[in-house]
């Protein structure tokens, strides 16, 4: 005889508000960062990544290890299902011309060079601030206080800026 | 507080090269570097890398959009400064209290250290990888259309799996069913699911159990049933 556990089994997972809520931040997110091509299949990407999420051992990602632990493996998963579907993309050729191409040279090294000729602690917090980070988030993320954060991305994109203008740094 | 700096947010975005994904790092640590986990010298060698891989910086700025909405549904993520710099910025404004304190931390570590040494080896889950096994994998075998009435979900044999586990779930992702221990390659659906999921889709997954507990996940299969009884 088969054991079956049917019905309620699903009250051991996360609870679905939160996992509406993740679906709708991890969809947004997606349409806003990943390129045209990548960002049409948002749905079915997002959908294998909460899937992958529930899929994991009981006790993984569930209360007892806090809501940000879910959030946290949330942001994996669908980081590790975007690689995967470009691997598979480039395994059959079919790499959207979008992503196949980059920038003109002179405009790509230019910027790049800047950053790169920047001091640590202002090339760290300009490099996050321009991936969208506020300066709270700069702050947390490197152990400074918000005015430490605050002063070096400022400084570091003054520097930045004299550089493009042919300054120096 | 900054310059507006748009601009330059579009041109290093537009900049960056895509690259072989191959040398980048785990999405967690990026995650753990957000979260003020990491020293200094880590999180720079991150972002440096997402300062020249476009995937990477990708992978960031979703980082910042999730860990935005985990904040504002209140899932314990803020970005206020991270313990360690706010223990090191108490300890410079109250020396007195941290002598005092001294014993109480030393012998809490001491206790630490022997439950670290005594406590028991962790029981790790055994490993699942769903739809990615570089050997067998499981099929479906069934039809993706059937009828209400007579719904079989089939999949092919794993080689050597003493039972298989099987969850269906509804296109949304609540879990309205699961198998556990089958001893065949089918599973007829319950009543009470083939009623609910009628005229609608289902999802399901298998997940073939081995003698040594280890598990090969079959990927998520949709099978949709006609409408009536």
């Amino acid at each position: 005889m088969t054991p079956t556990r049917g019905g309620d089994a699903g009250s051991q997972d996360p609870d679905p508000d939160s996992i509406q809520r993740i679906r709708q931040v991890l969809i947004r997110a997606v349409e806003r960062h990943c390129p045209p091509a990548l960002a049409a299949h948002r749905e079915d990407l997002v959908q294998m990544s909460l899937l992958r999420l529930l899929e994991r051992p009981r006790g993984e990602g569930s209360a007892p290890r806090g809501a940000s632990y879910l959030w946290r493996v949330a942001y994996t998963v669908v980081i590790d299902e975007i690689r995967r579907f470009r691997r598979q993309q480039r395994q059959t050729e079919q790499l959207p011309g979008d992503e196949r191409g980059t920038p003109g040279p002179e405009a790509r090294s230019e910027l790049l060079e800047c950053i790169g000729m920047l001091q640590d602690r202002r090339r760290t917090a300009v490099t996050l601030h321009l991936q969208g980070f506020r300066t709270g988030e700069v702050a947390a993320a490197l152990g400074w206080t918000e005015k430490q954060a605050e002063n070096l991305v400022y400084r570091g994109l003054a520097d930045l800026r004299a550089c493009l203008e042919g300054g120096n740094t | 507080m900054t310059d507006p700096s748009d601009d330059l947010e579009r041109r290093f975005r537009a900049a960056l090269p895509y690259t072989d994904d191959g040398d980048c790092p785990p999405a967690d640590d990026y995650w753990a570097a957000a979260a003020g986990e990491l020293p200094f010298e880590r999180v720079r060698a991150l972002v440096d890398h997402g300062a020249t891989c476009a995937r990477c910086a990708e992978a960031w700025r979703i980082l910042a959009d999730v860990r935005r909405g985990a904040a504002e549904a209140g899932a314990g993520v803020s970005d206020a400064p991270p313990i360690r710099s706010l223990v090191s910025g108490a300890a410079a404004r109250a020396p007195l209290r941290t002598r005092t304190l001294l014993p109480l931390a030393l012998s809490a570590m001491a206790a630490l250290g022997l439950w670290v040494v005594l406590r028991p080896p962790p029981v790790r889950p055994p490993p699942v990888e769903r739809g990615n096994a570089m050997g067998e994998t499981v099929r479906a075998e069934s039809p993706e259309v059937q009828p209400a009435r007579d719904a079989v979900l089939r999949w092919s044999e794993v080689p050597g799996a003493s039972s298989y586990n099987v969850t269906v779930l509804t296109p949304d992702l609540v879990v309205v069913h699961q198998a556990v221990g089958v001893s065949g390659r089918e599973f007829r659906l319950p009543e009470a699911v083939r009623q609910r999921a009628a005229g609608t889709g289902l999802l399901w997954n298998v997940d073939a159990v081995l003698p040594d507990g280890r598990t090969v996940a079959s990927p998520t299969f949709e099978v949709r049933l006609g409408a009536g009884p």
